[in-house]
């Protein structure tokens, strides 16, 4: 142990920044957040939670059902708490960088960006779970902390804050730095465009849209352009590769947050935030959580023309009869989706049992598979009961940014212009079949994408391309954490929550109770406990 | 005129008594005997000799003319006022106490093989509560006047006047002379700021002068396991699976172990059979079985122990030397602890007996077998019964599709039964006393307490079932703490004519230190125990290590005041500095009075002719506490390389910036606390009101004490408000606890004919604890619900939560509620607290707490001719939390592991009489929600022990000293409350199960 002045050397203060790095990491599969499955995937209709039934972290089966969960919910405080240890690991490294002279600490500058971009990936996660947080940066005495509410910053203002710490980023950082898990320009340029489209869509008190901020939008396609520009990201040739421990840091991820193992800690620094999400066999033992859901599963049904069935891909479960010749499928569906007799993470060999689901009574019998590794992969670290992995979790990926730009275009009205940056992401979709094989060598399942083709096999409206392209992130994406806040962000959340808990609890029991409500699930509440700390300097969101 | 009277004064076993005050009435004459117990002093014809001695009646003989060599005989007898009582620094008689001290009889828990002098204590002394499992460790937890603040609640043990926070386990029961319990703040405040939560005194056997003889103890228990908890068969399980999935009008063959054969009609269904597969896995290697865990894991088990005395009594000194071996084998399959003990206890008068110079020393070594006990009966209750102990192969079985991922509890054991911890201990002190003048005493004492251990654990790889783990490790800890502590007293005592007075001062430094490191590697070629040591392992390397260490500085002074046997006080002032706290602060004063009027004595009293004592007593004191880390007062950053997640958040600050995915990772700095240069000892001053009593002769006797017991400045370290981030915890003064309360002790002893003895003692106390104060921002961190319900004015571990209304009996009664999200037949219903017709968050309130509401014992001995028989019944009174409901209550909220049989009597509308909640196999209605539903009365009375002794040696005339033979049962019954549905109110819960014990040894004294 050392007081905190000691601290205070160019040598010392590198590794501060090193601790706010490992922030980033330290998630724990109580509360995940670099992974933002229970959150993001669980609450956005992609998954269950999975697990023993709703009792086991029942916590999450609150966030499942929404019309269970409560301010008191303490797993909602918890990863309240994880996150703010974050910013404050980044504002005590930052309050030491601006202390010293450029000349004592020739890295001041860069140091200072690659803060502010890990202050301002902590604050987007905050924001996008509860909305109002306290804003508080290295400048704020810590005697003041405490006086600091969570509606000092309206909610446009609070993004302009998150933008800040990245717009400052993305002056600071260099192009390229030496240490791959080091953020870079077009790291925070890219993080910059995300804040940008969030804020881009401004809501109300009520959390409904309530208008499109053009000129946010003009600048995501801007900062989207710069990143394309730079020539430094490629789509991999293959999707599988986003998932695979062997391609870790290639040139698709724009930043990830990088695990290890073997390397001096009691467990290694593994990817702990996924360490539920493994079945329940030999190989693996632990815990079957994050089930994919048949309305993801049905999602991916292709029609005739290679396209997604918008609206009609939930006609024909094909989840409940495990039929995936008849109908045909993008191939992400198998990158994604675990499902009995097909060969789990690519090995052909290895075939995902019924037996390896933990509660197929309630939750029914798939596993989520971008997360994991095989067990013979030297990233795989067995943390018994739980498993865990050294391969890094893409946090933004180039299909990311590309799909961003769509998404801006569109919303700007030029949607033609979306329509190569989507067929981009869905081509090198339909290449990756490589790895999808069964152990005779066909298909696992029957494969039918397309790219859109106006006038040819669509017709590219402004409403056509939206769906089209909200439908492509929910594929692009699907289980990894990131659906819910888009839904959020568009505004759609109540009526496509609803809509699934309609249809989905006719397929499991354990939605029967389920019901999202408008103005309300959008955000979680602000902790209770949190509230009661403030001593009522922090208000509770709208509805709670 | 004067002449030289000389003398010899003796106990009533004619053993001669050295530092007897002899005093000539009305002037300032005295002398005190020698080691010969003999006195000469100048007194004339007329004048009133009067010899004092502590623990004896004083005695008053005239000179007359015929006195020479007079043989004065001191009654001193045990169990009366006389006896000498300990009390921190000094002596005193029993009947000049003025606190609330509690003397224990220490013969009546003599042959209780419970490896802790402490653990047979329980229910024994009112106002101690003590707590216990049933695990061969004999660890206890005691808590004196209720929970008196928020961090520890240990009391301070002082052994042969060495202060140590280590509890009793480590010691050899045999070798306690007496226990003394130091119960409020005016009698233990002379050990400042430790003494808050009560002061344990213990002093160990020494010889006694013209004594030799050897001591032998030897007694051999077994021990049974009799309150297994109840769980489903396979059948059984089968069925009730069955009835949740039909319930839920779900199919209930969708599962993958069990198959029904059923008439498929879910409005009117009927079972006709659970079909079981052959082979529960699909490598067909686990073959369905009928396992009842809790007989796999559980055996009766045998405690032996034996000890030894020699001691020696001699002209210029006195030694003691004891061995104890003590071998509980646990009834859990596996546990084990052993105990080795030495004693050496010695003192020799020197310089015309005016200097002694003796010593206590002691050694212990423990050697604990280490199975995860608590995860062995823990998986007992879960792992279903359908899974095999071992597969057709002779491997684990193991949990099968769908089942809980918890382990084989035979396989725990049997992987964890070659490691084991050892722990040794260093404890004595030696001491010198030297006599300035008559009556002036200096004492210097020089204490050591060091413990250490060391183990080497060597965690095997595994297959069962669908968990499996292929790294094996092996791991290596060793402990190293200890105090040396420094005493320097002088005492002076004073008697002219009908004053007594005695003086104290004093001052005490103890220096503490502790160390530890860790290692392990994985990658042993060979899994044996003697293989592995780390330069086995290949792979994985850790290491680690910490220290710190602490000094107390104090002292202190005591006055002791008494006239005429009649009015006593007493005044205490200690002054301590700790280097726990912060520069500021870093000296605290606890001074402390006590009175007493022995009303006995008083005409008026006496005249009654009833009362053979009768004294009032109160007390007022204050004390601390310190019990915070040492460096408590600082603000640090801790460089956290990496922390092992299994369980808890990786709190470390390492980072693999290079993207190398492996090797050694940078790593910086994290705050672990902000400082607190203010923090300064927790205050407690508690005031006292007792009486004491005897009458007929003390044929009856008690005391009554009712205290008010106040903490301030409570040292705490709240939850705090988040965006505080890493380190946002800190030390502080901040709550405010009171306890009130009245503790008992009522003794009946008599005699019918010359050979029937019999006694009678019963204790009663209860206490009430609330929270006083809190500040503001920390009240968030107690039960409550942070805003208009909280702890204040409520005990400190208030339960918060929902009320469970009984179930929801019909469909109308369903809809007419109030919105609950997820009710329905069957289900629990929670009240509606605040009545706006929601059932959330706000609806919860204070459902009960954990403190005992009463506890009262009774204890009985008889004995008749050379047979002696005793038995102690042991009650308390309170609710408890069974968290074991879920599993069971429930089907529903743990789908994959086994359930209790409570669940074949669930709610259903054919069984609409039942509190159980329907079996469902999803919580929809979240009732693993913390509810009045997991709160019972685990009130009961326990038959703690009997015994029956026979005295052979004077039934077959031996010429030896003593020998008896005894049997003796421990724990034979428990009442409880109908309401309790558990095995056991003592252990509701995940603790170590309690045996019913049966014991047979012997005593002889050569």
């Amino acid at each position: 142990v050392v007081s905190g002045d000691d601290l205070n050397t160019p040598q010392n203060i590198d590794k501060m920044v090193i601790a706010a790095y490992s922030a980033l990491g330290n998630d724990h599969y109580t509360s995940p957040y670099s992974s933002m499955w229970p959150y993001g995937s669980v609450r956005g209709g992609d998954t269950y939670k999975g697990g023993d039934g709703p009792g086991d972290l029942s916590e999450f089966h609150l966030f499942e059902t929404f019309s269970l969960n409560r301010p008191d919910n303490a797993l909602i405080d918890q990863v309240w708490f994880r996150l703010y240890v974050g910013v404050g690991r980044a504002n005590d490294a930052l309050r030491r960088v601006d202390a010293m002279s450029a000349t004592d600490y020739p890295n001041k500058v860069q140091r200072q960006g690659e803060l502010r971009f890990l202050r301002g990936h902590f604050y987007f996660l905050l924001k996008i779970l509860f909305k109002y947080v306290p804003f508080i940066d290295q400048n704020t005495p810590k005697a003041d902390y405490p006086t600091i509410s969570n509606r000092a910053l309206s909610n446009d203002a609070l993004w302009t804050k998150i933008a800040d710490d990245f717009r400052a980023a993305a002056t600071a950082l260099p192009v390229d730095q030496a240490d791959k898990g080091r953020v870079n320009r077009n790291a925070a340029k890219a993080y910059l465009a995300k804040v940008l489209l969030y804020q881009a869509y401004t809501q109300s008190e009520n959390n409904a849209i309530s208008g499109i901020d053009a000129s946010k939008l003009n600048e995501v396609n801007t900062l989207c352009d710069e990143i394309i520009a730079s020539g430094k990201f490629n789509l991999s040739t293959d999707f599988a590769n986003n998932f695979l421990a062997a391609f870790d840091n290639s040139a698709e991820s724009v930043f990830a947050i990088q695990y290890s193992k073997d390397d001096g800690t009691p467990k290694g620094r593994l990817d702990y935030g996924h360490a539920l999400n493994y079945p329940m066999n030999q190989e693996y033992g632990c815990c079957g959580f994050n089930v994919p859901s048949h309305d993801l599963i049905n999602a991916f049904k292709t029609g005739t023309n290679g396209l997604p069935l918008f609206s009609t891909y939930n006609n024909n479960d094909v989840a409940a009869s495990l039929d995936f010749q008849s109908s045909s499928f993008d191939p992400r569906l198998d990158h994604t989706v675990a499902r009995p007799g097909a060969p789990f993470k690519y090995k052909s060999t290895f075939l995902f049992q019924r037996s390896w689901s933990r509660a197929p009574a309630i939750y029914d019998a798939f596993a989520s598979m971008k997360e994991a590794v095989l067990p013979d992969d030297p990233s795989f670290q067995k943390v018994p009961p739980f498993i865990g992995s050294s391969k890094n979790w893409e946090i933004i990926r180039y299909s990311d940014v590309l799909l961003w730009k769509a998404e801006a275009l569109i919303e700007l009205g030029r949607p033609l212009e979306a329509v190569t940056l989507i067929n981009q992401v869905r081509n090198r979709a339909n290449l990756s079949r490589n790895l999808l094989k069964t152990a005779a060598g066909s298909p696992t399942s029957n494969y039918n994408v397309q790219t859109y083709q106006p006038g040819v096999n669509c017709d590219w409206t402004p409403d056509f391309a939206r769906q089209a392209l909200r439908f492509e992130r929910r594929l692009e994406f699907a289980a990894e954490g990131y659906h819910f806040f888009d839904l959020v962000r568009w505004g759609i959340a109540s009526q496509t929550m609803n809509a699934y808990f309609t249809l989905e609890k006719s397929r499991v029991s354990h939605l029967s109770d389920a019901r999202f409500t408008l103005g309300r699930d959008e955000y979680f509440p602000i902790p209770l406990n949190q509230i009661n700390f403030s001593g009522g300097v922090y208000k509770q969101n709208n509805g709670w | 005129q004067t002449r030289l009277i000389s003398g010899v004064v003796t106990d009533n076993e004619s053993v001669p008594l050295e530092a007897v005050t002899v005093a000539i009435v009305g002037t300032q004459k005295t002398v005190t005997t020698d080691a010969k117990g003999s006195f000469k002093i100048e007194a004339s014809t007329g004048q009133l000799l009067r010899f004092i001695y502590i623990g004896a009646e004083p005695l008053t003989i005239p000179i007359t003319t015929e006195s020479a060599n007079l043989k004065v005989k001191l009654d001193i007898a045990i169990n009366n006022l006389n006896e000498v009582v300990v009390t921190g620094y000094q002596k005193e008689r029993k009947k000049d106490i003025t606190g609330a001290v509690n003397v224990v009889d220490v013969s009546k828990i003599r042959d209780i093989p419970s490896g802790n002098a402490v653990k047979s204590l329980q229910g024994r002394v009112p106002g101690v509560l003590i707590t216990t499992d049933g695990s061969p460790t004999g660890q206890a937890t005691v808590r004196i006047r209720g929970i008196g603040t928020l961090g520890n609640n240990d009391p301070l043990y002082v052994i042969d006047g060495v202060p140590t926070k280590n509890g009793l386990e480590q010691l050899n029961q045999n070798d306690i002379e007496s226990i003394q319990v130091l119960k409020d703040a005016s009698s233990a405040t002379i050990y400042g700021s430790r003494a808050a939560n009560g002061v344990i005194i213990i002093t160990t056997k020494k010889a006694k002068k013209g004594y030799s003889k050897i001591d032998f103890n030897a007694s051999t228990s077994i021990q049974n396991y009799a309150t297994k908890l109840k769980t489903l068969n396979a059948e059984e399980r089968g069925r009730a699976y069955w009835q949740a999935a039909v319930n839920d009008k779900a199919n209930p063959n969708n599962n993958q172990i069990y198959q029904y054969d059923w008439n498929n009609n879910f409005n009117n269904p009927v079972l006709n059979r659970v079909i079981f597969p052959e082979y529960i896995d699909a490598a067909k290697t686990m073959k369905a079985a009928d396992t009842y865990w809790f007989d796999e894991i559980a055996q009766n088990s045998i405690i032996q122990s034996y000890d030894a005395a020699l001691s020696n009594g001699g002209e210029k000194g006195n030694s003691l030397f004891s061995v104890g071996y003590y071998d509980n084998k646990g009834i859990v399959k596996g546990s084990r602890s052993q105990k080795y003990t030495a004693r050496f206890n010695s003192d020799y008068n020197y310089l015309d007996n005016k200097l002694k110079i003796g010593e206590n020393f002691s050694a212990s070594y423990i050697k604990n077998a280490q199975i995860p006990a608590s995860d062995i009966l823990f998986a007992s209750l879960v792992q279903q019964p359908v899974v095999p102990v071992y597969t057709v192969n002779g491997g684990w079985g193991g949990p099968a599709a769908g089942m809980t991922d918890r382990q084989n509890p035979v396989r725990l054991i049997e992987d964890n039964k070659q490691n084991t911890y050892n722990f040794y201990r260093f404890f004595g002190n030696a001491y010198a006393d030297y006599q300035i003048i008559p009556g002036l005493n200096f004492r210097t004492n020089f204490g050591v307490d060091y413990n250490g251990s060391y183990q080497r654990l060597l965690k095997k790889s595994y297959v069962s079932g669908f968990l499996a783990d292929p790294a094996n490790q092996v791991s290596n800890s060793q402990t190293y703490q200890g105090n040396i502590i420094w005493q320097n007293t002088l005492n002076y005592k004073l008697t002219r004519d009908k004053h007594n007075l005695e003086i104290l001062a004093g001052q005490e430094y103890i220096k503490n230190i502790s160390q530890e490191f860790s290692a392990s590697r994985q990658g042993l070629a060979i899994e044996n125990i003697d293989y592995a040591y780390l330069n086995a392992g290949t792979t994985n390397t850790l290491n680690g290590g910490s220290g710190a260490g602490n000094r107390l500085l104090s002292y202190f002074g005591k006055v002791n005041y008494s006239y005429n046997d009649r009015y006593i006080a007493s005044v205490t002032l200690r002054r301590d500095g700790s280097s726990r706290f912060g520069k500021e602060n870093r000296y605290g004063t606890f001074p402390a009075f006590s009175l007493g009027w022995r009303m006995s004595e008083e005409k008026f009293i006496k005249d009654m002719g009833l009362f053979s004592d009768l004294k009032l007593r109160y007390g007022w004191g204050r004390s601390g506490n310190q019990e915070i880390p040492n460096n408590a007062t600082r603000s640090l950053y801790s460089a956290i390389y990496g922390t092992d997640p299994t369980w808890d958040f990786d709190k470390g600050t390492a980072y693999d910036i290079t993207g190398a995915g492996t090797g050694q990772l940078p790593s910086g700095f994290a705050l672990i606390q902000q400082g607190n240069d203010n923090l300064r000892w927790e205050s407690l001053k508690e005031s006292n009101f007792g009486l004491d009593f005897g009458l007929w002769n003390n044929k009856l006797t008690g005391s009554v004490d009712y205290f008010i017991k106040k903490t301030s400045d409570i040292l705490i370290s709240p939850a705090y408000l988040a965006v505080l981030g890493d380190g946002g915890n800190n030390y502080s003064n901040g709550a405010s606890l009171q306890n009130k309360g009245l503790d008992a002790i009522l003794t009946y002893e008599d005699k019918i004919g010359e050979d029937f003895n019999f006694s009678l003692t019963g204790n009663f106390s209860l206490y009430r604890n609330k929270v006083t104060y809190l500040p503001k921002d920390v009240l968030a961190s107690y039960p409550g619900n942070g805003t208009d319900k909280n702890v204040l004015g409520r005990p400190i571990n208030s339960y918060f939560g929902y009320v469970a209304d009984g179930l929801f009996t019909s469909q109308a009664e369903v809809d007419a509620y109030a919105n609950q999200p997820g009710k329905g037949l069957g289900r629990i219903k929670y009240k509606d607290i605040n009545n706006d017709g929601v059932i959330n968050d706000l609806d919860r309130d204070f459902i009960g707490d954990n403190s005992p509401k009463f506890t009262y014992g009774l204890n009985v001995s008889l004995s008749y001719k050379n047979f002696d028989m005793s038995f102690f019944l042991q009650a308390i009174n309170v609710d408890v939390v069974n968290d074991f409901k879920t599993y069971t209550d429930f089907s529903s909220l743990w789908t994959g592991t086994n359930w209790g049989s409570r669940t074949l009597d669930a709610w259903s509308p054919s069984n609409p009489g039942s509190t159980i909640p329907a079996l469902t196999l999803v919580d929809r209605n979240n009732e693993g929600r913390f509810s009045t539903y997991f709160i019972e009365n685990g009130s009961y009375l326990k038959l703690r022990n009997l015994q029956i002794g026979y005295n052979l040696k004077k039934a077959l005339n031996m010429k030896i000293q003593n020998f008896r033979v005894f049997v003796q049962g421990s724990n034979l019954f428990t009442i409880k409350s109908k309401s309790f549905t558990g095995t056991d109110p003592e252990i509701p819960n995940y603790g170590f199960p309690v045996p019913v014990v049966g014991t047979i040894g012997v005593n002889i004294t050569l």
